[in-house]
């Protein structure tokens, strides 16, 4: 499996770890194009996620960045921790 | 009563003066005036009243501001969020005679009207703490108080357009309120809190001015829709702001006066940073050239002596024999800033809602198969702090099982922003060499 699915399918379990802890509805098809604020996590969730994936990885990319970046969709959030991985 | 009213502020503008904007409605200065005189009317208040508004809609809310400031005693602030038993606790302990809600307006008690005095000042403004262990505390504040660092350039306000993400009954919402009222800008209010519906009509409604927490720009930017709006004037409050969200906002409003505010319901506003950078200028504590007086002190306490004080134990209690006010607010001289470390009660701010530890750890003991528990706040780069828990598991117990167990209960027992976001189980816990519980992240 490539370094970008390994990462991709490490924070979509996170995230349905997240909604089933909270009870929370979210999408069940989370893809590339999917709408973060409309995945069914609110900023909350997303916050919890970012937190659990620095618990995981040791890092936290949008602490580390010079120009901060706020990513629209789960493709552009992958693409930001595969950047900063290593 | 003596002294500026709302409804004086209100009709110092021409009739015709646009003031409120909802999704199906403009109000001008007489439209408001008249629906504020309805109300009034309807209510059967005396200037000796003290009313409860709770749970009112942003344009409700605001017309009854505008219906009874300098009219009652006082006004109590309830949101439509509070639990019925802390509503009708503060309404108790606010001594209230009248309850307005969105669809009644209810005389509770007259025997205590009858006790007061009528030679009041100004009609008290009373709004409830964020309350962090789960009980909120009363702050009295005046109009005069709240308005004193609300600029009232009338020229300038003209050419804004308010939007209004915070509940307009909490301290920052009314500060949006009056900011746009005194200097006649035109108030974009929603009649739903749905974020959806808020953005939209901020887009719809050309808003260039804004106001919200941290957390909150960072899920505006997130978003993304909010960049269709020309924002001119965004203000960041409630929440340290740091550096990451100031050149995120600099990036995508080029040209906007970018503000973050220092300010908490007990001190009212204590001053503003328009520099673009984190923290505030040391030599305003150096040299005494602040906004108003400010010191440090030796525990690392940063203290305020705010021009007008609310009223309230928790007020007197917090000041010192200079009249200073402890904000109960950690902060460090780096270079040229001081710098906001966090709360010294070790107090956890999840998106501008704050909570003590001890609140959450009392809950998570409850839950069987829990020895022990730290709750502490654990930095976040989305929305200030999340909370944190370490859990004492007794010996044997499955830990996922537990941990889903823990999980459940605090769901079903505290706010969503309560909940620990992350939990790990440890053997034991660690105290510092006070024997306190280390809180720090």
């Amino acid at each position: 499996m490539s370094e970008k699915l390994i990462m991709k399918e490490k924070i979509i379990n996170i995230i349905i770890e997240i909604a089933s802890e909270s009870g929370w509805d979210i999408l069940t098809n989370l893809n590339d194009d999917t709408v973060l604020l409309e995945s069914g996590l609110d900023s909350l969730g997303f916050a919890t996620l970012v937190a659990r994936l620095e618990e995981e990885l040791l890092y936290d990319p949008f602490s580390m960045m010079d120009e901060p970046v706020y990513p629209r969709t789960l493709g552009e959030f992958v693409k930001i921790y595969e950047q900063y991985a290593s | 009563m003596n002294g500026e009213t709302l409804g004086d502020i209100v009709r110092s503008f021409s009739g015709d003066h646009n003031v409120l904007v909802t999704q199906s409605a403009i109000l001008s200065v007489d439209h408001l005036q008249k629906q504020a005189e309805d109300l009034y009317r309807r209510s059967s208040v005396t200037s000796r009243s003290r009313i409860a508004l709770c749970g009112l809609s942003p344009s409700d809310f605001i017309t009854s501001l505008v219906a009874f400031d300098g009219r009652v005693d006082a006004m109590l602030f309830l949101p439509a969020s509070l639990d019925d038993i802390s509503k009708e606790r503060l309404a108790a302990s606010a001594g209230c005679t009248h309850y307005i809600d969105t669809e009644n307006i209810v005389e509770v008690s007259r025997g205590l009207e009858e006790c007061r005095s009528s030679e009041a000042d100004a009609t008290q403004w009373l709004l409830p703490t964020s309350g962090t262990t789960g009980r909120p505390k009363l702050i009295g504040h005046t109009l005069a108080s709240l308005s004193c660092s609300v600029k009232r350039d009338t020229e300038k306000g003209r050419c804004f357009v308010w939007g209004l993400l915070y509940d307009p009954s909490c301290f920052a919402g009314i500060q949006v309120v009056l900011q746009a009222l005194y200097s006649g800008s035109l108030l974009h209010v929603s009649e739903s809190v749905d974020f959806e519906s808020q953005i939209e009509g901020f887009v719809q409604n050309h808003v260039n001015a804004l106001s919200a927490t941290p957390s909150l720009w960072r899920k505006l930017l997130m978003d993304g829709r909010i960049k269709a709006c020309r924002l001119r004037q965004i203000t960041l409050g409630g929440e340290i702001a740091d550096q990451h969200i100031l050149d995120g906002l600099k990036r995508h409003f080029n040209g906007a006066r970018i503000v973050h505010i220092y300010a908490s319901t007990e001190a009212g506003t204590a001053f503003s940073v328009h520099d673009g950078r984190a923290g505030f200028p040391a030599i305003w504590i150096q040299n005494k050239s602040g906004p108003l007086p400010l010191s440090i002190r030796g525990d690392g306490h940063l203290l305020v002596k705010p021009p007008i004080l609310s009223d309230g134990l928790e007020i007197v209690q917090r000041l010192d024999s200079d009249g200073y006010l402890d904000t109960e607010d950690m902060v460090r001289v780096e270079g040229d800033r001081v710098i906001f470390l966090g709360r010294a009660s070790g107090a956890i701010n999840v998106g501008g809602n704050k909570v003590a530890p001890e609140y959450i750890e009392s809950h998570i003991r409850a839950v069987n198969g829990v020895v022990d528990v730290r709750v502490f706040g654990k930095k976040s780069s989305m929305i200030g702090q999340i909370v944190a828990a370490e859990i004492v598991p007794h010996p044997g117990l499955e830990v996922k099982r537990l941990r889903g167990e823990i999980l459940h209960y605090c769901r079903v027992n505290m706010e969503s922003w309560q909940t620990p976001g992350i939990v790990s189980f440890v053997h034991e816990l660690k105290e510092n060499s006070a024997g306190k519980r280390e809180r720090l992240t």
